[in-house]
């Protein structure tokens, strides 16, 4: 597909844009004598979050119109995490590839500024918008807006409640990832243990239909007992105390742990080390340390969510519905198991030797659709 | 009730010798245990949960304890210190994450120059912390506002070393740092336990820890009495700085990994230590002592709830509630020892 190199940056200039308005606001409120120290505070964070820009800008020169296609899309996630970080590579990739241009927001885990970059783009008439959402059961309003102005909407990684307002959705199975997950586990104890299993933060939706799919599986295996199952909040170093206090309750009946995601489960790695004790134990992820894990045998296996194809799908989504052509209502897929076998491969396209990666992401993420397949990576 | 027992006492008229030995000796013991009230909560927690679990009582489970209240403790010592000037430090859960992205980042960067990452990363921590302090001793703003203004700046500044992402692959040989034992102690308890010895012996025998008192208890006294306000507390909020930022080195070094939302909500745990410990947010009151007892509470509270498999959401409502009752139940005593 084409050079255009220029492309990289558009994400990076509506980046930036956000960040003079913030530092807009705060200029106002030093305004009041009493409120210097306030002031020098909102200086230091404007100058951080202006360093934020230039800092993510190496890649990207001066972005220029389109040149070919030139279709605008916008873009809203809940938060720079590292998924979305690997996710936003992964949309420039195709973008660059497409000639596609992006108009990336960043909503801080809040629900009304979402909202609000939503009704930014709709006023900015971009061709359609990706909504990597904050929360499920939000934005109804500003859907309806899009609806009513013709923007076509993408839901990519979580859906939006109000289902008749979006055009597509690009989601993973958690469901299916708890269930291939706690499998894993089973196989491994050969049906017959105890566990215990480290949750999501409580009621968060991953966090729910995970659990879900952990349960469905173990209703098939009777001889295994969950000894105790609570949150640390997707947090290696929550993990890390809960699961030494697990040790000290159950000693030695304890055969495994199932993890919801990989920081947790390398927190439960770490307090077998300091207990002295190797118990298998699953994750789900496939981030870094978590494919290393599997690697050197901490993790029985995991679950990939790779967020540079899960988000470059939602952008090709996106794509195939401005250039009119038929879409699913909805693509799910199913992570595709890490077992020790594969994991280099993986290791590869994730980390040691993600720039190749990228480079034929773009026509994986086409050919994915034409199959069905989309977590596919080969 | 409080008022009446001691009238009683010192109205009585005396019958006989021995019978007045007794009763000074009864009012002598009741003292002790109400200065004392913590203790005695700690220890019925205790027991409640030795009771109720073969397995909470052991060495190993003792161990847990200690190494999940190191960091944690660390945080809350520099926080009394904050505490007894009166002021309060929200910015230290920030701390946390932007000194171990720091040290993250370095060591990634320069796996050999594993110290140099530790001393940046504390660095940090104490340039944050002098910022604090500077902002509040020179400026006067309220302690509130500017290390609220810090807590939101230095998370994002976290974010900012990550470019947004956790840093992971950190070298094992960072892990090493909170993961060496010496006589049968993790390094991160055996750095608890001399900040405890060196702050408590610093706030009870020097001139210093009596400046910190003195200034919380009444600025303006202080400053007639010669000391230089400021100064002083300028330096409490360096050393609450640095203090976190040694915390977010054997936090991230013991999970061998730099999230930008490490330590998060660190600084209300540490707040809840402090008061618990017996110290007055209005400043003057309170010990190291104190704030040791309050977080091992808090530290055994969430052991014991873990080991009898409580859930989450219950740990937290009885947390909170024992919390409050701890404070209650102190507040009881001062003012029965007072009246």
């Amino acid at each position: 597909m084409g050079h255009k190199p220029q492309h990289f940056l558009t994400s990076v200039e509506a980046g930036a844009s956000t960040h003079n308005s913030e530092g807009k606001k705060m200029y106002k409120t030093s305004r009041r004598p009493s409120a210097i120290a306030v002031g020098v505070v909102a200086l230091a964070l404007t100058a951080t979050a202006c360093g934020a820009g230039d800092k993510s800008s190496p890649k990207a020169a001066s972005g220029g119109s389109a040149g070919s296609g030139g279709e605008r899309v916008g873009v809203t996630v809940y938060d720079m995490s590292s998924f979305i970080t690997q996710g936003q590579e992964g949309m420039n990739a195709f973008a660059k590839a497409n000639g596609i241009k992006l108009l990336w927001n960043s909503a801080s885990n809040d629900v009304s500024t979402q909202a609000s970059q939503i009704e930014q783009l709709i006023n900015q008439k971009v061709g359609a918008i990706a909504i990597v959402p904050v929360q499920a059961d939000s934005l109804s309003p500003q859907l309806q807006a899009a609806k009513a102005a013709k923007i076509p909407v993408v839901a990519v990684n979580t859906t939006l409640k109000d289902t008749a307002a979006i055009t597509s959705s690009v989601l993973p199975d958690d469901v299916a990832a708890g269930a291939q997950e706690m499998t894993m586990m089973a196989k491994k104890l050969g049906g017959k243990g105890n566990i215990v299993i480290l949750q999501g933060p409580l009621a968060s939706s991953p966090e729910l239909d995970r659990t879900k799919g952990i349960m469905s599986v173990l209703a098939k295996y009777p001889n295994i007992k969950v000894l105790a199952k609570d949150t640390a909040n997707w947090k290696r170093d929550q993990a890390v105390n809960k699961v030494k206090n697990w040790i000290s309750s159950f000693g030695g009946k304890l055969n495994g742990i199932v993890s919801e995601n990989d920081d947790m489960g390398l927190g439960a790695v770490q307090a077998f080390k300091e207990a002295k004790v190797k118990l298998p134990v699953v994750g789900i992820d496939g981030i870094q340390d978590g494919l290393a894990a599997v690697k050197n045998g901490d993790f029985i296996g995991s679950s990939l969510q790779h967020g540079r194809v899960e988000m470059a799908t939602g952008l090709a989504v996106a794509q195939m519905i401005i250039k009119g052509e038929p879409v699913k209502k909805s693509y799910t897929y199913v992570m595709p198991p890490i077992t020790p076998q594969n994991v280099d491969q993986y290791m590869a396209n994730v980390v040691t030797n993600k720039d190749a990666f990228l480079k034929r992401l773009p026509e994986l993420v086409a050919k994915n659709l034409k199959s069905g397949d989309i977590a596919n990576e080969k | 009730m409080s008022t009446e027992q001691s009238t009683t006492t010192a109205k009585l008229p005396l019958p006989t010798e021995a019978a007045a030995r007794d009763r000074w000796n009864r009012a002598r013991v009741e003292e002790l245990l109400i200065r004392n009230s913590m203790v005695l909560v700690l220890l019925l927690v205790i027991a409640y949960f030795s009771y109720k679990s073969a397995r909470f009582a052991t060495v190993p489970n003792l161990r847990t304890i200690l190494i999940a209240a190191a960091p944690f403790a660390l945080v809350a010592f520099g926080q009394t210190l904050v505490i007894l000037t009166g002021g309060i430090d929200l910015s230290v859960g920030s701390v946390i994450a932007v000194s171990a992205m720091t040290g993250a980042k370095l060591v990634v960067g320069h796996p050999g120059r594993l110290w140099i990452a530790v001393a940046a990363a504390v660095g940090v921590g104490l340039l944050v912390g002098l910022i604090n302090g500077l902002i509040i001793s020179r400026l006067n703003v309220a302690p509130f506002v500017a290390t609220l203004g810090m807590l939101t700046a230095a998370s994002g500044f976290a974010y900012v070393i990550g470019h947004g992402a956790p840093i992971n692959g950190l070298p094992q040989e960072y892990g090493k740092i909170a993961n060496t034992t010496i006589l049968g102690l993790q390094a991160p308890v055996l750095v608890m336990i001399a900040g405890f010895v060196i702050l408590a012996a610093v706030m009870k025998k020097t001139a210093f820890g009596l400046r910190i008192y003195a200034v919380g208890g009444n600025r303006t006294a202080a400053e007639v009495a010669g000391v230089n306000t400021r100064r002083t507390l300028t330096s409490v909020y360096v050393l609450s700085g640095a203090l976190a930022g040694i915390s977010g080195v054997i936090l991230s070094s013991r999970v061998i990994s730099g999230p930008p939302n490490l330590g998060q909500g660190y600084e209300l745990d540490a707040i809840a230590a402090v008061v618990i410990g017996g110290a007055s947010l209005l400043g003057g009151r309170g010990t190291i002592w104190g704030t040791l007892l309050g977080l091992l509470l808090i530290q055994t509270l969430n052991n014991g709830l873990d080991i009898l498999v409580v859930p989450a959401y219950w740990q937290a409502v009885i947390s909170g509630i024992l919390i409050v009752s701890a404070v209650a139940v102190d507040m009881w005593a001062t003012n029965r020892s007072t009246s």
